[in-house]
C-alpha cells in the first residue's frame, strides 16, 4: 500500500518526476559508459600488450611501433633489414622472435606477412577450416575478417597497397584463402595472415626503388613479375620483430642492445600502453566530473520536486495523520517516493548505458577492429545502484522531516 | 465516554475558555458557535490534534494528554473518525484506494466493509472514480465513509454541512446520524450552521457560554 501510494504520487506529477528520472538516468549512463569503455580499453590493451615483451622496429615513435605491430591500428615506423635483427633470434635470453611485415590490406583488413610461429606460439588459435599458409599468396583469415568480408575457403582476392583501404590494387597480387581461424577474442581475429615471402614478392619493386612509402599514391608500374624475380637475401625487410624473453634478466639488457643500434628501436608494449592510458585518463576524468555534475542536478531536481509536492499535499498529509497514520509512517511514505524515483532512474540509466555501449561498441568494433561489448557487467554497477538509491532517500529526507514535524491542527485550520 | 474539564487555549494572547462537556456512548452532540468562537480549536482539543494550555480531555477515562505522540496517533486512529468542512483526500488515489489507505494505517483490510459503507452513502458504483470528479456533497459523503471505516467509537465533525446546499445538507446529516447510530459511536458536530439546530436534542451554544 505504501508503495502504491508513493507510485501514484510520482505519476501524478509526470513532468517533474520525469525530469528527475531523466537527469538521474543520464548521469548514471554517462558514468557507466565512461567506465565500460575505459575498462574494456584497458583490458584489451593489457591483454595484448602482455603477450609480447618487446617490439623491435625502425626508429620513430615507440608508441606508434607498438600500436602498429601489436594492435594493428597505427602506421608502421618504417622497415628494418632482416639481417640486422638475426642476432636477436640467436640470443640466449630470447625465447621467440617472430617477424611481421606489413604493406597491404584488403577492404581495410591488414595483410600481415609473418611466419608460422605467429599462430603456433604467439596467438595460438584453432582453425575452423583449412590449414596454415605455405606457398606465397596463400592466406589465413581471422574470424572477424572472414565474416565481414564474406570470404570462404578457396576464394581469392586482390590486395590493395597501404594499410588502410585505398583504391590502389595490386592487380596481379592475387591471394588465395587456404585457412579460416576460429574466434579468439584477440587481435588476430581482424588480420589476414600470409607468409613473409608473399609480402616481399608484392613489394619487391618498391624495395628496389629503396623506399617504402605508406602514404603511397604515386603512379607506378603495376606489372610486377613475381614468378621471375626473387628477393635477394640481402634486401629482405620486415616491419618489426616481436620478441619474447626466456629469462626476466633480458628486460635489463636486450632493449639497451637494440636501441644502441642506429637503425633499430625497441619498445616494450606494457610500458607504452601504460603511457597511453595515462594520457587518456584525464579525459575520462573530465567526463566523470560532468556526470557527477548532472547527478548533482538530479539530486536537486528530486529535492525540489518533493518539496513542491509537499506544499500542495500538506492537507493530505494532515489528513493522513488525523486518520491514524503515525508521523513515522508519513516519513517512510515520503522516503519511499525518493527511493522509487531513484530506483527507476538507476535502472533506466544502467539499461541505457549498456544498450548505448553495445551500439557504440558496434561502431568502435567496425572502426578499430576491436570487439567492444555493452553486455558485460561489473561489480561497480552495484555500487552505482546503491549510491543512487541512497541519494534518492537522502533527497527525500528534507521534505519528509518537515512532514514529520507538521502541526496537524494548525494545518487543518487554515482553510484553502 | 468523553469528558472535558476546564479546557482553555491561548490564541493570539487571548485566553479562550471552553465549557465542560460529558457525552455518553451512542449520543449525538451539537456545538454551535459563530466563526472565531474557537469551536474548531475545541474540536481539535477533543480529538487530540492539539493540546490545551489548561484543563484536560478524558476519553474512556484516559487522559489523552498523557499519551506519547506515537501512542496518541494510534489512539486517535482507533477511536476517532474526523470529518472536516473541506474534505481532503489523497489526490493521486481513487476513492476505494483512499479508503483502503485509511484501513492500512491501522493494519485493517476489509473490502466488504468499504463496499457496504459506500453502498449506504450511494456511491458504490463510483468507487474507482478519482475524487475531483465528485461534487462537494458527494465528497462529504465519502469522508463520512472514511471517518467510519475503522469503526471508531467517536466521530468528530467540523462544519460538515456549511459548504453544502440544503438538499445535500439534508442527505449528509441524515447519513452522519444514521451511520454513527449503527456503529454506536458518539457523534460531536461543531458548526455555525443553524439548519442543524433542530436535528439534535443535545447541543451547546458557545456564543451563549
Amino acid at each position: 500500500m505504501l508503495f502504491k501510494l508513493a507510485w501514484k504520487n510520482i505519476i501524478k506529477r509526470p513532468f517533474s518526476s520525469g525530469l528527475s528520472v531523466l537527469l538521474l538516468a543520464s548521469s548514471i549512463m554517462i558514468i557507466l559508459l565512461a567506465f565500460l569503455t575505459m575498462q574494456q580499453l584497458e583490458n584489451k590493451f593489457n591483454e595484448n600488450a602482455n603477450k609480447i615483451d618487446l617490439v623491435v622496429g625502425a626508429k620513430g615513435s615507440r608508441l606508434q611501433l607498438v600500436l602498429c605491430n601489436v594492435f594493428h591500428v597505427d602506421n608502421p615506423t618504417g622497415n628494418i633489414k632482416m639481417k640486422d635483427v638475426t642476432f636477436l633470434s640467436k640470443h640466449p635470453f630470447v625465447k621467440s622472435s617472430i617477424p611481421i611485415s606489413l604493406g597491404d590490406n584488403y577492404k581495410s583488413y591488414r595483410i600481415v606477412g609473418t611466419d608460422k610461429n605467429f599462430l603456433k606460439k604467439l596467438y595460438i588459435t584453432p582453425f575452423k577450416q583449412g590449414k596454415l599458409f605455405e606457398k606465397p599468396y596463400e592466406v589465413v583469415l581471422g574470424f572477424n575478417a572472414a565474416n565481414k568480408m564474406g570470404l570462404k575457403l578457396g576464394d581469392s582476392f586482390y590486395g590493395s597497397h597501404g594499410i588502410d583501404a585505398s583504391l590502389h590494387e595490386h592487380q596481379d597480387a592475387k591471394y588465395f584463402v587456404v585457412g579460416l581461424l576460429d574466434y579468439s577474442g584477440e587481435v588476430v581475429d581482424n588480420l589476414i595472415l600470409t607468409s613473409l615471402e608473399s609480402v616481399w614478392q608484392v613489394h619487391f619493386e618498391d624495395h628496389q626503388k629503396g623506399s617504402f612509402d605508406l602514404s603511397y599514391e604515386k603512379k607506378h608500374d603495376h606489372h610486377h613479375h613475381h614468378q621471375k624475380t626473387n628477393v635477394v637475401e640481402e634486401d629482405k625487410e620486415i616491419t618489426a620483430l616481436l620478441v619474447n624473453y626466456k629469462s626476466p634478466r633480458a628486460k635489463f639488457s636486450i632493449p639497451g642492445i637494440v636501441n644502441n643500434k642506429k637503425q633499430l628501436m625497441a619498445a616494450e608494449p606494457a610500458i607504452e600502453i601504460q603511457r597511453l592510458l595515462d594520457l587518456v585518463q584525464p579525459a575520462v576524468k573530465v567526463i566523470a566530473v560532468l556526470a557527477w555534475f548532472i547527478f548533482g542536478l538530479a539530486f536537486f531536481s528530486m529535492l525540489i520536486t518533493l518539496v513542491n509536492s509537499m506544499k500542495s499535499r500538506k492537507y493530505e498529509i494532515a489528513m493522513m495523520r488525523a486518520s491514524g497514520a503515525s508521523s513515522k509512517l508519513v516519513l517512510i511514505s515520503i522516503l519511499t517516493e525518493g527511493f522509487l524515483v531513484a530506483l527507476i532512474g538507476a535502472f533506466l540509466g544502467l539499461i541505457l548505458g549498456h544498450v548505448i555501449m553495445e551500439i557504440m561498441g558496434l561502431y568502435l568494433t567496425n572502426h578499430y577492429h576491436y570487439q567492444f561489448s555493452g553486455f558485460i557487467f561489473n561489480f561497480f554497477e552495484l555500487w552505482l545502484l546503491f549510491g543512487t538509491l541512497a541519494t534518492g532517500i537522502i533527497s527525500a529526507f528534507i521534505p519528509a522531516i518537515s512532514a514529520y514535524n507538521m502541526d496537524i491542527s494548525s494545518t487543518l485550520k487554515k482553510k484553502i | 465516554m468523553i469528558q472535558t474539564k476546564d479546557l482553555s487555549i491561548i490564541y493570539e494572547n487571548k485566553r479562550i475558555d471552553f465549557p465542560d462537556i460529558d457525552v455518553n456512548q451512542g449520543n449525538h452532540f451539537l456545538i454551535l458557535g459563530r466563526s472565531g468562537s474557537g469551536k474548531t480549536s475545541f474540536l481539535n482539543l477533543i480529538g487530540g490534534l492539539s493540546s490545551p494550555s489548561g484543563g484536560q480531555v478524558k476519553i474512556n477515562n484516559e487522559n489523552i494528554a498523557l499519551l506519547s505522540s506515537n501512542k496518541l496517533d494510534k489512539f486517535r486512529g482507533i477511536n476517532i473518525g474526523f470529518i472536516f468542512q473541506t474534505p481532503h483526500f489523497i489526490k493521486s488515489l481513487n476513492i476505494n484506494d483512499n479508503l483502503m489507505l485509511s484501513q492500512y494505517f491501522l493494519g485493517n483490510r476489509d473490502q466488504n466493509h468499504i463496499d457496504t459503507l459506500l453502498e449506504k452513502v450511494g456511491l458504490l458504483n463510483r468507487k474507482k472514480d478519482s475524487l475531483h470528479e465528485l461534487s462537494e456533497g458527494e465528497k462529504q459523503r465519502v469522508s463520512i465513509v472514511r471517518a467510519l471505516i475503522n469503526k471508531p467509537k467517536i466521530i468528530l465533525a467540523d462544519e460538515p454541512t456549511s459548504a453544502l446546499d440544503d438538499y445535500s445538507c439534508e442527505i449528509v446529516i441524515e447519513l452522519l446520524k444514521n451511520l454513527s447510530e449503527e456503529n454506536n459511536s458518539v457523534l460531536i458536530i461543531v458548526t455555525h450552521d443553524k439548519r442543524l439546530k433542530d436535528k439534535f436534542k443535545q447541543f451547546i451554544d458557545l456564543d451563549a457560554f
